[in-house]
């Protein structure tokens, strides 16, 4: 795992960005300091929790590995993406 | 493999004020799984992805079905099959079978036209590109001449006299409908006087006689009323002539561009609402003929050539492309890149060809990019389609594809694709082999001092 | 006609889907002001808004929809429609549809019989009719009824712009897309600007139509699909907005506009609600455009006491209407903007159900599908 892919997601965390992003079941999220709203895949919403919960990428991707079924070195480089989207969106 | 079709890569997207969710969706359950009643699948391990399939079926309908709308309104009509639209041995000799006469445009059209067993007679020899041999030929053997410029006719002329004989010769004419934009780039002018200079050359000429009018106002019209006036113009044209002491003109070739059901980009509504039936078209047309010959016999009607292409074709031909790859475009969007392009389907360059799944996905579906296997960026077969996640391997098949596309693919960096023909008894069988290594190189020689040289010095 | 409209409930107590909720307030869409006057006329069923995208501001005027859904746009189809209305009426059991933009006018024409047999009713033309009033067929139109139009021409290429003085045309000229948009072009750059503009988001045909100097003036009314025209009411514009919409304007009673569309609508043999919009110059009047639709002004009806949305529905409720009450000129109208406040979960509703309000009968048949 990059630590800066850590980095980012410490950040988001450090100043409540992630805890803030009110994120509805089916997928519509809303950022209340930019007042920007998301659609988000139920992978994304299922990562967002995992990330929020774990505060930590690796663990992350360890249980969506697990969750779905898929390598963890495929659901590692998509949590990379995902986590740097966050990053730039919620910048 | 079912684990794949769970596993979706996180992703978040922003909204839009002005992009609707619901704004692009489609009826989802569209799914295609078999062409002519053959299971795509059977196809593709017969002959490989991607494949081009030709119903065979269905192009027999289309060419009776367009036919008839024509001769049911008129007492004297001939289809001239347009090569270039699809000129594919096969194709061609469905056609043929059909009574339909061949339409060609260049020296290569009339020796396949020829190659394929249609006699002169039968050829209506169009284009702007017509060497002196061929021009030799194709007079030795009866087929109609259609005469683009005056260099062209001096050429017809210089041959008749060479052999002491007259060469019948029929005029393309162009000039504005009020509806389409006039192709003014071929044939003779009316407005500016030109088609009236030539036919007065041909009058003037021992070796030559004016026997036909040809015009062809442009492409996917979907106006009816521009082919009204169309044969109005013409018919205009003749009767002058006619009035002036001309030959009498036995035919009036009123050329193609009637639409399939495809999607032309540019165009807001689709198909279904944008494009008129053929019908309406034939009504234009025989209406038009019918007002514009009232008040002579019916002996003296001149016979209605038209040279349909897209519309007889299109839709019994359909492209099978499969997904090789998947992405999330940095915009949001997904897209699939395919083992088809515009290399195969040039086509997609101006249609947003209609796409269908050969079986179900589960998913959402989503804006979804279609990419060729090119390695250039114009390569994209539909900007957007509604789509649910696709998987490395799942077909998709656009229909229409039979127009331009086997006489347009290119070779560029791959191989063009084989063309399948299911026939009307559910039998299938090539008729056209993937091209190979071998098909490629074979034209290509080496010179003496590059027999040898690998790259490793 | 196959499912009899529920006449047996009275048109009051209708369930009626309104397109054209779109209200940006330089140029809104004429569907919140059909859903006033229907309001106004004491209608007390449900409005159901349809709207296109996500901020159509009728979607969430609580007070004029009772319900709301995002539908696909006209471009995907009328088979798409037809399947969307299809989910809506699961839910909302709507007995009459009111389609108020141009550019869904064709796939609701042809989705008629399917709606009606779904149960939906409408008052639209036929496929015939509304060709023949599109832009690119007016002139022949006006051929055909000896009115006076002003020349058009379909343009396929810019480069006409460059050489149409020699054919006669002369700037200014007013250049059209099919559905929407005309700009008036001082020369050919301009002209080929607006010509690329329209293009790319209506497409084709793009028409060209000699500029009449002289005053808009507008009339909208019911044909009844047998040649009769039904309480016309005319209007000027009075002041416009940076896009030449009206935000004033004043009934008027003009005789020779009144004649124009009654020779119009007895030509084409009208079903339906209709906009004429003429120039009155030196010369006369000039017809330059019909529109199969209400148009944005149409609340000015209620105000001169002629309700057209009323008139409709008690048209296809087989009401006998009565003799409508005298024009009156003079009433006008000034348009104003108003905040609607709207929810964090309506905004919500409306993006990932595609619904606001649904009707507790059944919900949409796949809501979550748009995400995944």
């Amino acid at each position: 795992m990059s630590t800066g892919t850590q980095r980012v997601l410490g950040e988001l965390l450090a100043v409540g960005r992630l805890q803030a992003f009110a994120v509805s079941a089916k997928g519509f999220a809303f950022d209340p300091r930019t007042g920007q709203s998301f659609s988000i895949n139920e992978t994304g919403v299922r990562t967002l929790e995992l990330l929020v919960e774990t505060g930590d990428v690796a663990r992350a991707v360890e249980r969506l590995a697990a969750d779905c079924e898929v390598p963890a070195e495929v659901v590692e480089g998509a949590v990379t993406a995902f986590v740097h989207q966050l990053g730039r969106y919620l910048a | 493999m079912t684990a794949r079709r769970a596993w979706e890569p996180p992703f978040i997207q922003p909204h839009r004020h002005d992009v609707s969710p619901f704004g692009r969706r489609g009826v989802d359950d569209d799914i295609q799984g078999a062409i002519a009643g053959v299971d795509i699948e059977t196809l593709i391990d017969r002959w490989g992805s991607p494949l081009f399939v030709a119903s065979e079926g269905r192009l027999r309908e289309n060419v009776r079905r367009i036919r008839e709308a024509f001769a049911s309104r008129y007492p004297d009509v001939v289809h001239g099959w347009s090569y270039k639209t699809n000129y594919l041995g096969a194709i061609c000799r469905i056609l043929h079978q059909e009574g339909s006469w061949a339409e060609v445009v260049s020296a290569f059209e009339y020796e396949k036209a020829r190659a394929l067993g249609v006699p002169g007679p039968r050829i209506l020899f169009n284009g702007p590109h017509k060497p002196r041999a061929i021009l030799e030929r194709a007079s030795a053997e009866g087929a109609r001449l259609h005469v683009d410029h005056l260099d062209e006719l001096a050429t017809i002329e210089s041959i008749a006299r060479d052999r002491g004989t007259v060469i019948p010769v029929t005029l393309r004419l162009n000039f504005d409908t009020g509806h389409t934009e006039p192709w003014s780039r071929f044939g003779f002018n009316i407005e500016s006087g030109q088609a009236y200079e030539a036919a007065v050359r041909v009058k003037a000429s021992p070796h030559l006689v004016l026997t036909g009018l040809h015009s062809h106002i442009g492409t996917f019209i979907l106006e009816p009323r521009a082919y009204g006036e169309q044969v109005r113009r013409m018919a205009g044209f003749m009767a002058e002539l006619e009035g002036e002491g001309h030959d009498a003109i036995t035919s009036l070739d009123i050329g193609g561009g009637l639409p399939s059901r495809n999607a032309l980009q540019g165009i807001y509504l689709p198909p279904e609402q944008a494009v008129p039936s053929i019908d309406s078209y034939a009504v234009a047309v025989c209406g038009a003929l019918e007002r514009a010959f009232a008040d002579r016999p019916r002996e003296r009607w001149p016979t209605l050539i038209f040279e349909s292409g897209r519309a007889v074709v299109d839709d019994a031909v359909s492209l099978v492309a499969s997904v090789v790859g998947t992405k999330r475009l940095p915009d949001g969007r997904r897209a699939v890149v395919l083992d088809a392009g515009v290399n195969s389907m040039l086509t997609a360059l101006w249609y947003d060809h209609p796409v269908r799944l050969t079986r179900p996905v589960p998913g959402a579906p989503e804006e979804t990019v279609l990419y060729g296997p090119l390695c250039m960026n114009i390569d994209v077969m539909r900007r957007q389609v509604r789509l649910p996640p696709l998987a490395v391997g799942d077909r998709l098949v656009f229909n229409p594809a039979g127009a331009y596309n086997n006489t347009q693919w290119m070779q560029f960096i791959e191989y063009r694709p084989a063309v399948a023909l299911v026939g009307e008894d559910g039998g299938h069988s090539l008729i056209r082999a993937a091209e190979t290594l071998e098909d490629v190189c074979r034209p290509e020689r080496m010179p003496a001092h590059l027999q040898t040289g690998d790259g490793t010095r | 006609m196959n499912a009899p409209l529920p006449f047996d409930r009275g048109w009051r107590r209708w369930t009626v889907g309104i397109t054209g909720m779109n209200a940006i307030p330089d140029n809104p869409g004429p569907g919140l002001a059909v859903a006033r006057c229907l309001r106004a006329a004491g209608f007390d069923g449900r409005i159901v808004g349809l709207g296109y995208e996500p901020l159509d501001a009728g979607l969430y005027h609580g007070g004029l929809c009772d319900a709301a859904y995002l539908m696909p746009y006209p471009a995907v189809g009328a088979e798409a429609q037809r399947a969307r209305l299809g989910e809506i009426q699961l839910a909302e059991r709507l007995d009459f549809v009111i389609p108020c933009l141009d550019a869904e006018l064709t796939t609701f024409v042809d989705n008629q019989a399917a709606l009606r047999a779904m149960g939906i009713g409408s008052l639209l033309p036929d496929r015939r009719q509304l060709a023949a009033r599109a832009k690119d067929n007016l002139v022949a139109l006006c051929e055909r009824l000896g009115l006076p139009v002003p020349r058009t021409k379909v343009a396929t290429n810019p480069a006409f712009f460059d050489t149409c003085e020699s054919d006669g045309w002369r700037f200014p000229l007013v250049v059209k897309g099919p559905y929407y948009d005309a700009a008036v072009a001082r020369d050919p750059a301009e002209a080929s600007r607006a010509f690329a503009r329209i293009a790319a988001q209506w497409g084709y045909p793009v028409l060209v139509q000699e500029f009449v100097r002289g005053y808009e003036v507008n009339l909208t009314a019911i044909g009844d699909g047998d040649g009769g025209m039904i309480a016309p009411v005319m209007m000027r514009k009075r002041a416009l907005t940076d896009k030449g919409k009206a935000w004033a304007g004043v009934a008027i009673s003009d005789p020779e506009l009144e004649a124009l569309a009654a020779k119009l609508i007895e030509g084409l043999r009208w079903r339906g609600p209709l906009e004429v919009e003429a120039m009155r110059s030196d010369e006369g009047l000039y017809l330059i455009e019909i529109n199969p639709r209400f148009p944005a002004w149409t609340y000015l009806t209620h105000g001169v006491g002629r309700n057209l949305p009323e008139a409709l529905l008690r048209l296809a409720a087989g009401e006998r209407l009565a003799e409508p009450v005298p024009p009156a000129p003079g009433v006008m109208f000034i348009r104003y903007a108003e905040e609607l406040i709207v929810s964090p979960d309506s905004f919500r509703l409306i993006m990932v159900d595609g619904a606001l309000n649904a009707a507790p009968a059944a919900a949409p048949s796949r809501p979550s599908r748009m995400f995944g």
